[in-house]
Parts: structure tokens; C-alpha cells; sequence
């Protein structure tokens, strides 16, 4: 995607977004809430005409027919409640091109592949709330698409939730899947990303290979604690992040660590001691704020 | 991918998905019951054929008064049977079982059980006059032929100056149950749509449609399977009601002759109405989000249709009258008052056109209009959008 934007009335939602991402990698669309994730990923689809910029896929432009190949789960899940589950993905996979042989293949594959096989014929609205977010990524995968795009897919999961769904995008990924996902609970998908473009108030702040990022930064994070609390080493160049009750500090890589460790022997019994790359959540910040 | 093969896709889904809910189905063929049973039970309130009228003949009798009685029904045009009591005198009792409707005592007496009948009165009167005259006149010696030159009443043809025309009273009531036919199904259908497309919304599917298919094919896919499914009912319950009629037993009125031309006008007019408002029901179901909200927002298609309705019943009265005239030329409302006019023959052949024309060429507007709101609203989900920002917003 490129250079994107949109306007909403006086709202600038999108100003020059863009990303890109490579078959078979799982990408994470990161950003705040309200940063432009969703109009982004509508776009995608022409369901947000950009006031500029274009999409392109495989270096061609993304049309009608090509958008066919891609499979979409909006961040406002729906499917229609009172039909059969096996009904509405064979319409979908359908409405995507595949007859109707190629169409009950793939829901049969997808349907064992994320074990909802004994309820193809159940209405959707007698499946359990973790079935129902399973038939709505079945229903996304049903035209067995080259690009998945998945606005906030681990919203209202529980942690074994998100553990299992990662597992099945990691697995979709392997089959050269091309996945891109969105959400705004950056430290909850850190383990899922290979790549990673961050978004805030509609312009990218980060973007590439996670590890490389990562690897790249001159910043990292150090998590000390004394005595069960959290403790603050003094030094010139550091920031104190208190991220839901628990402190931990960024400070640059080549802070002087065996110091720091003996400071905090000295205030007490060192619990926990961390020095370690930065996570998603600090070089957001970092981004961010440059 | 072709984009008909997806609306025809869309489309089959409406047609199937509603076809095939239990209170569809259940709804229908309550009414289709219904409908199949007032013909049976017309008839048989009705007597179907007409049965034949006993008359008593007790205690002694002018001879030739057997036959006399039923040649003079023949006159009256009442079926006559004759039923003889010469055993007994004790008529009371054969009037009491109702064994005859009226008797003839010693061939002097007309007596009834309750309430006398004129006409049948003067039936066994005249009877009785012509065989005691035919028996006079045989004792004066005179012959055969001139025995009936006397006693044969002279032909005098009835007639009335207005022909009673039970043909046309039935077209005109066929086509004003066309008429109401029309009006229920088109407020069905249109509000199917409505809901349809509120549904969709408010499940959120529409986005899972709408990264698939453009808006129009959404709105067309569902207007056109949802109006199969309002064929299909029409076609059942007409199909009903006019086997219904069939059973009825109406006598004296050709029921394919008048019923077929009506049935055609009911599908016709169907089409052009069903055109017309369904697009309107979909373009105001688009703009709101629950289908709590429905109901306030349904009251425009309907605001448009209800006076086309009055305007139908004004024109079964009065076919010719200005009102009726007016509303049958106008697109929003020809599909319920010209078909009632056409029936009664008011209409000419220049306002039948500009009916029609009218019509389809309305029709298409609203697609056109239907379809911009349609899909300026279908993505704003929350509060209810203004027609006027859906307007605008297909623009973005």
C-alpha cells in the first residue's frame, strides 16, 4: 500500500500511509486505537475509496478480480446467524469465484483445519462465542485466499484464545498464506509478528522485519527487581515505563550493567534482573516520540 | 468473475435462506388453505345446483294436474316434483316433516306450513284453472288443437332495459381483490427487503459481502430474490384462488375468461410496483442499524403506498372519477389503480400507456436513487443516517 490518504470530513484519517509486506509473512498493522488501522485495511477492499495513494499486489493493481483472492475478516465480526454454517461459507467461497465443487472442498479443509467439521450444519448462532470467531476466520479463508487481512483478530480472546489463534496463522503462514493482521494490544502479538508496520494519527512510524528492528535499536530494556519491587537504577539517559503496575525502564545498549547490578545488591536482595531487547511496546514509543 | 453470476448468487441466497424459514412457509400455506376452502364452502352456502321444489297433491285430484304443475314450472322456471298423498287427507303432517312445500287439498285448497310463496301460489292456481278449463272445454266437444288454442298461454317475452351483467360485477371484484392482492404483497415483499438488508447490518455480514461484491450487486441480488419468492407466493395464491373459484360454482360466469386476463394484470402489475418500492424499502432499511429502528423508518414507503390503495378502493366504486383517473397515471401508485380500471373497462389505451411507461420508467429512478443511498449508508452502522448524508456520502 501506498502513500495513502483519506479524509473523513474535517478528520484526516490516513496522511501518506503505506506498508508492504512479502507472501507467506505475517505482518502486524500496529497502531493505537483511532490511528487509522481499520481505514486502512478497508481500503484494501474498496470498501474506503483512498483520496490518494493505490494498492498494488504482486506488482499489479489491486482490482475487483484480484481482490476475489483475498480473504477479509472485519474488526466488526458477522455472519448471517440463522443460516447453516456450512451454507454461508460455501456462499462466500462462491461469491469469490471457486464453483461449487472447488467452494465445498475448501470449506470441508478449512472447517477440519480449525475443527468446526461436526457443525457444518448447526446455525451459526447455536455455535459458543469461540466457534463463532473460528467460523468468521473459516469464512475469511473459504475462497482459500493468497492474503489474509484481519482487522484486530484477538479482540475479546481469551490467553489460550490468543495462543491457539496464533498457532493457526502461524500454520496458514507456513502454507504461504500471506497474512496481515491489526491490532492495538501490541505486547499481546509480539510473539505472532515476523514483520511489523506501526501506524499513528494516520502516518507509518515503523516498519520492517521485527528481529531486525529490534536488533537495530540502540535502546534496551531493563527490568530490575529488589526485594519484589520494582527498582529504578539512577542513570542520566532513562526512561521509566509503568505499563499495568509493573516498572520497567529503557535505557540505551550500552549502559553500564554490571554497575547497575551492584547498585541494586546494594538496596537489597535482587529478585529479578533483565537486561534485554526492547519489546514492540518500547520501540512504539520511541517511534513515536521521534 | 462476472458480476451477474454473484448477483444471481446473492439473489439465490435471499430466495433460499427466506424461502425455506419455517413461518414463510407455515404463513403460506395457512392462507393458501384458506383461500382453496372459500370456494367449497361458497358453494355449498350457495345450495350449488338448485334443487327441485315438492308440491303435495291430498285427497282427490282434477285429472292431468300431475303434469300440469310441472309444464307450468317449466313457465316459471321453477324445477317442479310432484309427490302424491291420495291415501290421506291429514296434510299437516307431510308440511311439518317438510315433505312438500306447499299441498294441494281436493284440488281446491293451497295450503303452505308457514309462510306462503306467491309465485308457487299462482303456479298450482294457474295449473289447476288450465286442467278444469281443458276439462270443460273437452265436455263442449271441442278438439285437441282447439283445446290448446284456448288454454295455451299467448308468449309474452320479459326483459329489463339495463342488461344485468354478472360477468362484469365479477371482473370488477377480481381485480379489486387483484388490487388488495397487490398491496399486501408489495408492503411484504418491500418490508422483506427492508429487514434484509437491516439484518445484514446489523449482524455485520455486510462487510464480509461488501469486501466480495459492489453495493449494487448487494441491492440488486436481494431485490431480485426476494421478489422471485414474491412471485412464487403470488403464484400460489392465486393458483388457490382461482381453483377456488372453480369449485365455487358460479354458474352464469366464465371464471378462465375473466380470471386469466386479471391474473396476468395481478403479475404485471406485481413487477412494476414490487420494482418501484423495493428499492425505496432497501434505501430507507439502509439507514438504520437495528431492527428495533425499522418500523419508524418504514413509514415512508409506506406513506407512499397507502393512498394508492384508498385510491383503488375509490376506483372500484368509481372508475371514471378524477381522483382514481389522476392516481392511475402517477407512477408511484398506477400498480394498485390501473388494474382496477383497466377491469372495468374506463381505462383508455393512451392512459394504460402512460401507466406503464410510467411505471417502468419510475421504477429505474428508484433503482437509481434506492441504490446511492443504499450504498452511502450500508457501512454506517450506530445511529440512524440521514437519506440526505447517504446521499452524500455515496459521493466519497
Amino acid at each position: 500500500m501506498v502513500d495513502v490518504h483519506k479524509r473523513f470530513g474535517d478528520v484526516i484519517a490516513l496522511n501518506g500511509a503505506g506498508f508492504s509486506v512479502e507472501q507467506g509473512r505475517i505482518l502486524g498493522f500496529l497502531g493505537p486505537n483511532g490511528a487509522g488501522k481499520t481505514t486502512m485495511m478497508r481500503v484494501i477492499f474498496d470498501l474506503v475509496h483512498p483520496d490518494a495513494g493505490y494498492v498494488t499486489w504482486n506488482g499489479s493493481p489491486v482490482d475487483a478480480a484480484a481482490r476475489l483472492g483475498f480473504g477479509y475478516m472485519p474488526e466488526e465480526r458477522g455472519l448471517y446467524p440463522k443460516m447453516k454454517v456450512g451454507d454461508q461459507l460455501v456462499h462466500f467461497a462462491r461469491l469469490s469465484g471457486l464453483s461449487r465443487g472447488e467452494a465445498i472442498d475448501a470449506v470441508r479443509h478449512w472447517l477440519g483445519l480449525l475443527g468446526l467439521t461436526d457443525r457444518v450444519d448447526a446455525k451459526l448462532e447455536e455455535l459458543s462465542h469461540g466457534n463463532q470467531q473460528r467460523a468468521q476466520l473459516a469464512a475469511a479463508l473459504a475462497p482459500n485466499p493468497e492474503l489474509l487481512v484481519l482487522d484486530e483478530p484477538f479482540a475479546g480472546l481469551d490467553p489460550i484464545g490468543v495462543e491457539s489463534f496464533s498457532e493457526t496463522l502461524r500454520e496458514l503462514a507456513a502454507t504461504g498464506v500471506t497474512i496481515v493482521f491489526s491490532s492495538h494490544q501490541l505486547d499481546l502479538v509480539e510473539d505472532v509478528c515476523e514483520d511489523v508496520a506501526i501506524i499513528a494519527d494516520g502516518r507509518m512510524v515503523l516498519s520492517g522485519s521485527l528481529a531486525e528492528i529490534k536488533t537495530r535499536s540502540t535502546r534496551r530494556r531493563l527490568t530490575i527487581d529488589v526485594d519484589g519491587l520494582p527498582w529504578i537504577p539512577d542513570l542520566p539517559d532513562i526512561e521509566v515505563v509503568d505499563h499495568q503496575g509493573q516498572a520497567h525502564c529503557v535505557v540505551p545498549q550500552d549502559a553500564p550493567v554490571a554497575e547497575i547490578l551492584a547498585a541494586a545488591e546494594e538496596a537489597g536482595a535482587v529478585s529479578r534482573f533483565a537486561f534485554e531487547p526492547p519489546h514492540l511496546t518500547d520501540l512504539f514509543r520511541e517511534a513515536v516520540r521521534s | 468473475m462476472n458480476p451477474w453470476t454473484q448477483v444471481w448468487l446473492l439473489a439465490k441466497r435471499e430466495f433460499v435462506e427466506r424461502g425455506r424459514s419455517k413461518p414463510f412457509i407455515i404463513t403460506m400455506a395457512v392462507i393458501a388453505v384458506a383461500i382453496l376452502a372459500i370456494g367449497p364452502v361458497v358453494s355449498a352456502l350457495t345450495g350449488g345446483e338448485p334443487e327441485a321444489t315438492t308440491i303435495g297433491l291430498v285427497g282427490e285430484q282434477p285429472d292431468g294436474i300431475e303434469e300440469e304443475l310441472v309444464a307450468q314450472g317449466e313457465l316459471f322456471g321453477i324445477e317442479i316434483e310432484v309427490a302424491l298423498y291420495t291415501s290421506t287427507t291429514d296434510y299437516v303432517p307431510i308440511l311439518e316433516d317438510g315433505l312438500a312445500a306447499a299441498v294441494l287439498v281436493d284440488g281446491d285448497e293451497i295450503v303452505f306450513y308457514e309462510h306462503v310463496s306467491s309465485s308457487l301460489a299462482a303456479l298450482i292456481q294457474r295449473s289447476v284453472d288450465s286442467v278444469v278449463t281443458r276439462a270443460m272445454l273437452d265436455d263442449l266437444g271441442l278438439s285437441e288443437g282447439e283445446i290448446a288454442a284456448v288454454t295455451d298461454p299467448a308468449p309474452v317475452s320479459v326483459s329489463t332495459v339495463e342488461e344485468s351483467d354478472l360477468a362484469e360485477d365479477a371482473r370488477r371484484g377480481a381485480a379489486f381483490v387483484g388490487a388488495i392482492v397487490l398491496y399486501v404483497s408489495i408492503i411484504m415483499f418491500g418490508q422483506f427487503v427492508a429487514m434484509g438488508t437491516v439484518e445484514e447490518k446489523q449482524n455485520r455480514v455486510v462487510e464480509v459481502v461488501l469486501s466480495r461484491v459492489r453495493s449494487w450487486q448487494v441491492l440488486v441480488g436481494k431485490v431480485a430474490g426476494i421478489g422471485l419468492l414474491g412471485l412464487l407466493q403470488l403464484s400460489i395464491l392465486v393458483g388457490a384462488a382461482y381453483g377456488s373459484a372453480q369449485f365455487a360454482g358460479f354458474d352464469d360466469i366464465d371464471v378462465a375468461a375473466i380470471g386469466l386476463p386479471i391474473i396476468a394484470g395481478v403479475f404485471f402489475w406485481f413487477i412494476l410496483g414490487y420494482m418501484f418500492y423495493a428499492f425505496l424499502y432497501a434505501a430507507v432499511g439502509s439507514t438504520v442499524s437495528r431492527q428495533e429502528d425499522l418500523q419508524g423508518a418504514i413509514m415512508l414507503p409506506i406513506a407512499f403506498i397507502l393512498p394508492g390503495y384508498l385510491l383503488a378502493i375509490a376506483a372500484a366504486e368509481n372508475p371514471d372519477g378524477a381522483l382514481p383517473r389522476i392516481g392511475s397515471l402517477l407512477p408511484m401508485w398506477a400498480p394498485f389503480v390501473m388494474p382496477v380500471r383497466i377491469a372495468a373497462d374506463s381505462a383508455a389505451p393512451w392512459e394504460i400507456a402512460v401507466a406503464v411507461l410510467g411505471s417502468i420508467a419510475g421504477a429505474i429512478a428508484l433503482v437509481w436513487i434506492g441504490s446511492r443511498v443504499y450504498r452511502g449508508a450500508l457501512l454506517r452502522t450506530g445511529t440512524k443516517v440521514k437519506i440526505r448524508d447517504a446521499w452524500r456520502a455515496a459521493s466519497e
